[in-house]
């Protein structure tokens, strides 16, 4: 039997690709769970290991956003539903998080681009029909479906790229 | 004297054989292939020349005569190649069964793309075209803008007829040289949208003015195109289809619009070694048809079969063909008909195959693939070609990786059987499961940068989720659009 990595599927041995998702099952892409992630050096002090971080999310937990390239990482306290995207004048809706300042206007991030859902223990991101799409972990998302964040997860709005971390404990914001 | 199939490759011995070799070699095929060992439908097409080849080499006397005239034909006759790949070369032996597939690939001579003899092929075209009141306005014009085109194309020597058909048939162009074009090009106007849609009357009359005609010389095809469901009559228009597959003609059928049969026309497309095309603007019948015709003039080889007889404890479980049209093909039978082979094509197959568990170290033969067809220039025009497929059977894990040719058509191919998977599990009534195959699906699609496609798929998985059904134009986009993924990536080339 080959389990494929993708969705853990039993495939008959021999297969190149998994019966159940599609994904390939031999040669580079097999054991690419996830792409490697590239750090630049404002976050590299955060890199402990490749692997998946914690999905849980704590009550007082914090979520600390490190957008690439720029000074200072964004501090917010997730909301049951937190809307990121760029704030336009003439937009009904005003994004929970502006990322106006972080360039992306140039980075082609949609106003109402991505959103975090905030469930018990974990939170949750899904694309909202964004014109350039949000990427996690270097995979697409498919619009309008959640998937779970973790800790030290790379998201990508357009061309922007930030890594997300949480921060537990009730520092004050 | 047969001169259509090679006697020592029949059983896989040298021209200098003894005829002690010829006997051994006779029980070794006989026990791969022989009815009572080997139940595949492949296998009994194979074991006719086998025994044909061992009596013919037995005999001292005509194995000397066919020596000499082979000889001679071998310096002028043309033949095609034969290549069968596999996906490993080494197999390891597991305690359980394992898939290995083969990619069968068919290539004209290459000293006939130099050579003076080449010439567009003559064809005896019969066009079956829908006139029911649902071709209706731009249809039903475009349909005869493409008609029109297809007549100035044929040359004066092309035989065509029309047939024309709502619940019955009509005649429209009488089986034969095209000569006044302006005359045929006006009986092809009066064409009028009226009454409702029955495939088998139309598809009789077609066949009927392609007969008046059919010869081996010639590329006999009936190209039927259709915008609506017939109703009843599937059954005879398939056994007519069977029919005329044997005598030499290939059906191709064009559905327009949404509400076409999709199985029924492939299943007569297949069995024949022709085409579907799915052509969902009323605008791509022109190119359609128009290209079509082309690629028909141009033939090296017609009629080309492909049969595949696995070894008795091997399991031969379907079969595709990639190249030049992709479609499924049926296993069921022995021969299996993959239409004409074009001057600058290639004809390609891919084949799963099950080998079974604690297979023995050492050399194996896995199966017999063979190919045989009309090639057009030849004076002998029968071919057969023969490719005995082995592998080696080691513990030792070696660095093989598969042809990337095999993986990439698998990569497209994966998709395809996605759809299909969901469709199945409609069928069943599990809509959980259709679902999530769309969705994965769609996943997979986006992966491979075809955001169009995928986000059909999508949303079809809603749509399925809320109908609890598939609406007719996704189904059929998902079908034809991942199918036409095999050919070169390129999703929107060929499909309208």
């Amino acid at each position: 039997m080959k389990l494929c990595p993708y969705c853990a599927y039993q495939n008959r041995e021999g297969y190149f690709y998994c019966e159940e998702c599609g994904h390939r099952l031999v040669g580079d892409g097999a054991n690419a769970t996830l792409p490697t992630k590239k750090f630049d050096v404002l976050t590299n002090q955060f890199a402990r290991s490749t692997s998946w971080g914690t999905a849980y999310f704590a009550d007082q937990s914090l979520i600390v956003l490190h957008v690439r390239d720029a000074a200072e990482p964004i501090t917010l306290r997730p909301q049951r539903r937190t809307i990121l995207g760029r704030y336009d004048s003439s937009s009904v809706q005003k994004p929970d998080l502006d990322l106006t300042p972080y360039g992306a206007l140039e980075k082609g991030v949609s106003r109402i681009h991505a959103e975090i859902q905030r469930n018990d223990e974990t939170l949750t991101i899904q694309d909202m029909g964004s014109a350039n799409g949000t990427h996690l972990n270097g995979q697409r998302l498919i619009p309008e479906q959640p998937r779970v964040l973790r800790d030290g997860d790379e998201i990508q709005l357009g061309k922007l790229i930030a890594h997300v971390y949480f921060k537990s404990g009730s520092a004050p914001l | 004297m047969r001169f259509d199939f090679d006697p020592y490759s029949e059983l896989g011995i040298s021209p200098t054989a003894s005829t002690d070799d010829v006997r051994a070699a006779y029980h070794r095929a006989a026990k791969r292939f022989h009815p009572d060992h080997n139940k595949n439908p492949g296998a009994a097409t194979q074991i006719a020349d086998i025994t044909a080849a061992y009596e013919l080499l037995l005999d001292k006397g005509k194995r000397r005569d066919y020596d000499e005239q082979r000889g001679l034909i071998n310096e002028t006759e043309y033949y095609f190649q034969f290549r069968v790949t596999c996906s490993k070369r080494v197999v390891n032996p597991l305690n359980e069964t394992q898939v290995i597939y083969m990619l069968a690939e068919v290539l004209p001579d290459p000293r006939a793309l130099e050579s003076k003899h080449k010439r567009d092929s003559r064809l005896n075209l019969t066009l079956i075209l829908d006139h029911s009141n649902s071709m209706n306005g731009t249809r039903l014009d475009k349909v005869k803008v493409a008609a029109h085109q297809i007549i100035d194309q044929m040359q004066p020597d092309d035989i065509l007829s029309i047939v024309s058909f709502n619940d019955r048939a009509e005649v429209i162009i009488e089986a034969n040289t095209v000569k006044d074009k302006a005359a045929l090009k006006a009986r092809v106007s009066m064409m009028t949208a009226i009454g409702g849609t029955e495939i088998f009357q139309g598809f009789e009359a077609g066949i009927q003015q392609n007969r008046r005609f059919l010869a081996p010389r010639l590329v006999n095809h009936v190209i039927l195109l259709t915008d609506g469901h017939t109703f009843g009559d599937q059954e005879p228009t398939i056994s007519l289809a069977k029919t005329v597959a044997t005598e030499g003609i290939a059906v191709s059928a064009m559905g327009l619009g949404q509400d076409w049969n999709d199985e029924f026309l492939d299943q007569i497309a297949t069995v024949t070694g022709g085409t579907t095309s799915y052509i969902n603007s009323a605008g791509g019948v022109i190119r359609f048809l128009n290209d079509h015709v082309r690629s028909l003039a141009n033939v090296f080889a017609e009629r080309v079969q492909l049969s595949i007889a696995p070894d008795t404890d091997i399991t031969l479980e379907s079969a595709f063909k990639l190249l030049p049209a992709p479609q499924p093909l049926s296993i069921d039978t022995g021969n299996i008909p993959v239409g004409s082979l074009q001057f600058n094509r290639t004809i390609a197959a891919l084949f799963q195959l099950e080998l079974p568990p604690n297979l023995k170290p050492g050399f194996r033969t896995v199966a017999r693939f063979t190919a045989t067809g009309d090639i057009l220039t030849n004076q002998q025009q029968k071919y057969k070609a023969i490719n005995d497929v082995s592998v080696e059977i080691s513990d030792e894990t070696r660095d093989d990786n598969p042809p990337t040719a095999i993986l990439e058509a698998l990569s497209k191919l994966t998709l395809y059987k996605m759809q299909q998977r969901a469709q199945e599990a409609l069928e069943r009534g599990d809509v959980k499961e259709a679902t999530r195959r769309l969705e994965n699906l769609s996943t997979r699609l986006i992966e491979m940068g075809e955001y169009e496609l995928a986000q059909q798929a999508q949303a079809e998985a809603q749509q399925v989720a809320y109908t609890n059904n598939l609406s007719d134009k996704g189904r059929k986009t998902l079908k034809y659009h991942t199918r036409s993924l095999l050919l070169s990536g390129s999703s929107q080339a060929d499909v309208e």
